[in-house]
């Protein structure tokens, strides 16, 4: 094949597509109204797609952008009114603590040397405490006698 | 303005600015299906010869193109939409290639093979007479049934190029093979129709 036997046929080939392309473009002018109408239908439902895909992208990006932020002040706020000692627990029937309830006088009494050396000298003080009645007493003696 | 309001009038602007931006993106990708849903609705009836199979085809790469690819470049949209459409037809083919399988199994090839007829009557919308409207299908036709008879990779190649006019690199994208191999599909199917259709057609 000569470069001239080439050129026509590259433009035979050109020739060639362009009737096919009007040919073609006149077969899409063509479409009826029912497929044009399907079409738009289609159309819509593509778009339809990318609105809720943005609602669904949108709307849970917000929470997750504020909600770490949340969640570390109110752990925050937790830590500060337990570390004041400002955050009590209201049951109804008033604080439960059992060695806050308890009395404190009687255990320290118990805890310290001297009670012990009381415990020892039982007798002393019973004659100490007879005695001390013995001596109220004698005022009332004389008046009787 | 204190600083409360300033974050606030930040805020309020970048929303309403992310809102016109998926306004105009859904207008920008209205215009474009708008304008390439006919062309492609055309070559998927070529491509499988049912029309209603070929809406299917179409509506699947519309919402597939907006799924997947409509944050992308608006030049890129027409090959890669015309990619997902091959894909569908490619995939399409398959199955019939299956299904065809089974109905000889099962004897019932052949029952539902019926023709549709693929171009739907007048009246015109270009306004043509019916002779000339004649003259167009009766060619038309031959060129589509010539073109279902060349290899599948020739017929997205001359497609592509001649009815979509897509350019080389946007045909090799859309095939997804070379710009070489599409010059190549592009020139053999050419030639090849050329010859099927005779000098009359030409």
């Amino acid at each position: 094949m000569t470069k001239a036997d080439d050129r026509t046929g590259k433009t035979e080939d050109e020739l060639f597509a362009r009737k096919a392309k009007v040919m073609f473009e006149q077969s899409v002018d063509s479409l009826d109204g029912q497929t044009r109408s399907r079409l738009n239908q289609s159309r819509q439902a593509a778009l339809a797609e990318l609105d809720s895909s943005t609602v669904s992208l949108v709307s849970p990006g917000r929470w997750t952008h504020w909600a770490p932020a949340a969640g570390v002040a109110a752990v925050a706020v937790a830590a500060v009114l337990l570390w004041s000692g400002n955050l009590t627990f209201d049951t109804g029937i008033g604080p439960i603590d059992p060695i806050e309830s308890a009395v404190p006088g009687d255990f320290e009494l118990l805890m310290t040397e001297e009670s012990f050396d009381m415990l020892q000298d039982l007798d002393f003080y019973s004659w100490v405490e007879i005695d001390a009645e013995i001596d109220v007493d004698p005022g009332e003696d004389a008046d009787v006698g | 303005m204190t600083a409360d309001a300033a974050t606030f009038d930040v805020s309020c602007t970048s929303t309403t600015q992310t809102g016109a931006g998926t306004l105009q993106r859904e207008q920008t990708l209205d215009r474009f299906l708008a304008e390439v849903e006919k062309r492609a609705l055309r070559i998927a009836v070529i491509s499988v010869r049912d029309r209603d199979e070929a809406l299917d085809l179409v509506q699947n790469a519309m919402i597939k193109l907006v799924q997947k690819y409509s944050d992308r470049g608006v030049d890129e949209w027409t090959p890669l939409f015309y990619r997902i459409l091959q894909n569908g037809v490619r995939d399409w083919h398959r199955r019939q290639a299956v299904r065809n399988r089974i109905m000889v199994w099962t004897g019932r090839a052949g029952k539902d093979d019926e023709t549709k007829d693929l171009v739907e009557a007048a009246p015109d919308p270009a306004g043509r007479t019916p002779d000339e409207q004649l003259q167009n299908i009766e060619a038309m036709e031959s060129l589509e049934v010539s073109l279902t008879e060349l290899p599948r990779r020739q017929r997205e190649a001359f497609m592509l190029r001649t009815f979509e006019g897509l350019d080389v690199k946007g045909t090799a994208i859309a095939m997804g093979c070379s710009e070489g191999s599409v010059k190549t599909h592009y020139f053999r199917a050419v030639r090849a129709l050329r010859e099927a259709l005779g000098e009359h057609w030409q």
